[in-house]
């Protein structure tokens, strides 16, 4: 009775495919007038059948919108949406699911204490009276044609998000959806998970099913899409052929200029030590040892890379250098000086910048100004501030110029910053940061979650403060950006430095060993010993 | 730039004055249930709150002096909340301000401008070291501020009461109150007859102090950085500890100045049953005027002269219970409670306007 309800199913709509699109949208427009933003500008968009179609563009470039009108979650000021070469209006999410569209959104819509099969069949149960026992089959057999195993008892809250994300996947194949808009859907998945997405959306393509995949992440495209639409400032850029393409040139589409992938940097001029900690021990928020007798230093001119997965003490190294955690043993000296009881603030006024992990939260205040943002370091020095009042014009001019030199265009001085993008929330951050000219910016994550043009920028800003003369320490759990941009690289590994290694002569096998807790001498180790499987075959 | 800032602050008005609209046509249900004239009672309601028969026969006039002991335990609330302390301490601030300036009203002697001086400062010292006790608790030992002040209520409450009773009671009282302060403690009245004076004038000084304070200052920036994200507060390097602690003895002091004005500008001495509950309504004030110094005096005015309104005016003129006037008061700060109801409706209203507005341009433009 469940697969009855409505619509054909793939199968037997890939036999008669038709010659029109699956889907065309046709100049749609969408003006948010509370935030006086085009989020879409006549945008033309249109999808084959059974297709991977990957829909990429920055932060804010409109792909969500113009999804959110496909899937009926947004009403479009202009435009018309055509399926099957037929007219249709989607003013509801209930109208998307009559018309084929499903959407898996990026963050998960389903009831954590619920077991899989009681979320894939949420309202449109197969009786009345719950039957578990019913529901589980049904999922199962589900979940067998489709090739996407997955346990119908077990309850979401216990599942990782790999499998949460295939289970929202399940729910609207069962709703007999033949298109399927996945929105960012890597974001939150580990490498593996990745793999295994991208086995399911070909799969999945393989049976007649059309997918539109929207993503920043280039590579991901290259891999797994047949064509790809990019999308800049809420216009509709292009749509080719991935096999004709190729990152350099989707990255240029997208930012609308020519991207370096790689940022150059000059040869190190490595100065005087500005930061040295030595044997350092650091307990997290409950009391457990984060960091262990660590010792390292931070020349000027230089940038230090901490690798290793994350959660592997790196926040509490950073917050304790910053001054935000106290050290249970060891001591920290900033340009020679012992600093261990010196406060968040006088470690500022001495030259330190700090780019917190967490820019939502911690590296800002979402619910004041750009100007109070701007000045949270710095308030207390003369030039914001007298006789303990502030220079409110002082500031104006400063959030002003901050706005111009680090161009964050949506910027305003004396307006809020809750609605900016994170990439230009990212650029508020590091323009306060760096516009004090610090001798040591400690810049952890600098780059997560921000698209190609945003990591252009902050790696293009934290080298040049290198060549400046200031001393970085960069935390990062991306092997790519540690290797592209540091000089010398430590390992963290269980609060431990696992191992150091010249950047320049580093390769990503030796710090990917060392990340996973091994040694050099591992490595080392493991070639003889297939330099002697070699030999042994030859002999 | 300066349409968003408008927008903001049209917003921040709209809010409470459609609120205070959906409790009075609540008002008019139960007035019609009583089966009393509906549109006398609304009259009734504002000239008994707002009116004004003849010079010096005003209601208003009475209204602005109900609402200076509010405005200022009001700002006491805004300073607290902006700089994320939760304290609803006010009332025991304003008993404890309120004693020691009855009490050095009579104890002590001392030439006219002096005196009145004295005791202001004496009753902000007073209920600033009342605020301090909770702040310091909650930073030195993590205690919450809520619980901690509506403890120390209890405590200013019954401790005043056993003052008055007992040890500061006059002579003869048969309903227990402290001797007349002196008349050079007195704060003076501006119109015959009625006892608004210099404490209003007080408490529209501390408005524009307490608004430039937090909005133009450095520890007024701390403090309400602090109060909006700690973790950001620490980051910054900003020490949100003792931002909270001065909030809390600001705060302190105000409530503690309220409880003074009240003694020396109205009734002069201090008698059982002193406070009822002008603290409580204070925190409603600040509430109700979005936590801000300006919002709060217009809404100490409003409130104090819906209250004359509703509770005497009614009840003299109608014959209308006057717990009904504080039920009507009641639901209009229910609403405002609610106010995401109408902030949603005004996005959606305004957005219609504008897109249409938006649509009727492009089609000039054509």
């Amino acid at each position: 009775m469940w697969n009855q309800t409505s619509g054909i199913s793939p199968e037997v709509y890939l036999k008669d495919m038709p010659m029109t699109p699956a889907i065309e949208m046709k100049g749609i427009t969408k003006f948010f007038t509370s935030t006086h933003v085009r989020a879409n500008d006549h945008v033309d968009f249109s999808v084959e059948h059974g297709e991977v179609h990957a829909l990429v563009g920055e932060n804010g470039a409109g792909k969500t919108t113009l999804m959110s009108i496909l899937y009926g979650l947004v009403k479009p000021d202009e435009g018309e949406i055509v399926i099957d070469g037929g007219k249709v209006r989607i003013g509801h999410p209930d109208d998307a699911i009559k018309n084929g569209i499903g959407m898996v959104h990026q963050h998960f819509k389903l009831i954590p204490s619920f077991t899989v099969a009681q979320n894939i069949q949420l309202g449109i149960e197969p009786d009345p009276f719950l039957n578990p026992q019913k529901e589980n089959e049904l999922v199962a057999e589900l979940a067998n044609k489709y090739n996407l195993p997955v346990d119908p008892a077990a309850r979401i809250r216990d599942l990782p998000v790999g499998m949460q994300q295939r289970v929202e996947i399940l729910k609207i194949l069962q709703r007999h959806a033949k298109i399927l808009v996945l929105d960012e859907p890597t974001a939150v998945l580990t490498p593996q998970e990745v793999n295994e997405l991208i086995t399911v959306i070909r799969g999945l393509s393989k049976l007649g099913y059309t997918i539109i995949f929207i993503t920043h992440k280039l590579i991901e495209v290259m891999s797994v899409a047949d064509r790809v639409s990019v999308m800049r400032g809420g216009k509709m850029v292009g749509t080719k052929k991935v096999s004709e393409t190729s990152i350099p040139d989707l990255a240029r589409m997208m930012v609308g200029r020519e991207v370096l992938l790689r940022v150059k940097k000059k040869e190190i001029q490595r100065g005087e030590v500005v930061l040295e900690t030595r044997d350092i021990s650091v307990s997290d928020v409950n009391g457990l040892a984060a960091i262990s007798h660590v010792t390292f230093n931070v020349h000027k001119g230089e940038i230090v890379a901490i690798a290793g997965v994350s959660g592997n003490g790196q926040t509490e190294l950073v917050e304790a250098i910053s001054g935000m955690l106290s050290l249970d043993g060891g001591e920290i000296l900033f340009k020679g000086k012992p600093i261990d009881q010196a406060s968040v603030g006088e470690r500022r006024d001495m030259g330190m910048a700090h780019i917190p992990e967490d820019r939502m939260v911690v590296g800002l205040n979402l619910q004041t100004t750009l100007d109070e943002n701007l000045i949270v370091s710095r308030y207390n020095h003369s030039e914001f501030s007298r006789y303990g009042f502030l220079l409110m014009k002082t500031i104006s001019d400063f959030a002003e110029k901050v706005v111009h030199a680090f161009s964050i265009s949506a910027a305003r001085p004396g307006e809020g910053i809750s609605m900016l993008s994170g990439g230009n929330l990212q650029k508020v951050v590091v323009g306060r940061e760096l516009s004090g000219n610090p001798s040591f910016i400690i810049a952890n994550q600098p780059t997560r979650g921000l698209d190609v043009g945003s990591i252009e920028f902050v790696h293009k800003t934290l080298i040049e403060e290198r060549d400046k003369g200031a001393g970085v320490l960069l935390v990062s759990v991306e092997l790519d950006e540690v290797l592209a941009l540091s000089d010398r690289i430590l390992v963290l590994y269980r609060g431990k430095i696992q191992g150091e290694l010249e950047t320049a002569t580093a390769t990503e096998e030796q710090v990917g060993i060392l990340m996973a807790g091994g040694t050099l001498e591992d490595l080392k180790a493991e070639r003889r010993e297939d330099e002697q499987g070699k030999w042994e075959v030859r002999s | 730039m300066n349409s968003v800032r408008f927008r903001k602050i049209l917003d921040a008005i709209l809010v409470p004055l459609l609120a205070v609209l959906s409790g009075l046509v609540v008002m008019g249900i139960l007035i019609l249930f009583l089966k009393k004239p509906l549109f006398e009672s609304y009259a009734i309601l504002f000239s008994n709150g707002f009116g004004c028969q003849a010079y010096g026969n005003c209601i208003f006039i009475t209204a602005l002096e109900r609402a200076t002991p509010l405005i200022l335990t009001g700002l006491s609330a805004v300073v607290a909340f902006r700089s994320g302390m939760f304290s609803i301490g006010q009332e025991g601030q304003y008993l404890v301000g309120a004693a020691t300036a009855a009490w050095l009203g009579y104890a002590i002697h001392l030439p006219p401008v002096l005196h009145p001086l004295v005791l202001i400062l004496a009753a902000m010292l007073v209920g600033a070291g009342y605020g301090w006790i909770p702040g310091i608790l909650k930073v030195k030992l993590g205690v919450n501020e809520l619980l901690a002040t509506i403890m120390l209520n209890s405590i200013a409450a019954l401790v005043v009461e056993y003052l008055v009773q007992f040890p500061m009671r006059a002579e003869k009282s048969t309903t227990a109150h402290s001797p007349v302060i002196d008349e050079s403690a007195q704060l003076l009245a501006f119109l015959p007859g009625s006892k608004w004076g210099v404490g209003f004038v007080i408490a529209v000084l501390a408005v524009i102090l307490v608004y430039i304070y937090l909005w133009r200052t450095k520890s007024g920036y701390e403090q309400r950085m602090a109060g909006q994200s700690k973790k950001f507060a620490l980051f910054g390097g900003i020490r949100s500890d003792s931002a909270a602690v001065r909030a809390m003895l600001i705060s302190g002091a105000l409530s503690g100045l309220a409880g003074a004005i009240e003694v020396m500008g109205v009734h002069r001495r201090i008698m059982t049953g002193f406070s009822v509950g002008l603290g409580f309504d204070g925190l409603t004030t600040a509430i109700l005027g979005q936590v801000h110094p300006i919002g709060v005096f217009i809404v100490a005015i409003l409130f104090s002269g819906l209250k004359l309104g509703a509770q005497i005016g009614l009840q003299l003129k109608l014959d209308i219970p006057r717990e009904l006037g504080g039920t009507i008061i009641g639901f209009i700060i229910l609403f405002v409670a609610a106010g995401k109801l109408y902030e949603e409706n005004i996005v959606r209203a305004r957005d219609w306007l504008l897109s249409r507005r938006g649509s009727k341009l492009k089609g000039e433009s054509q």
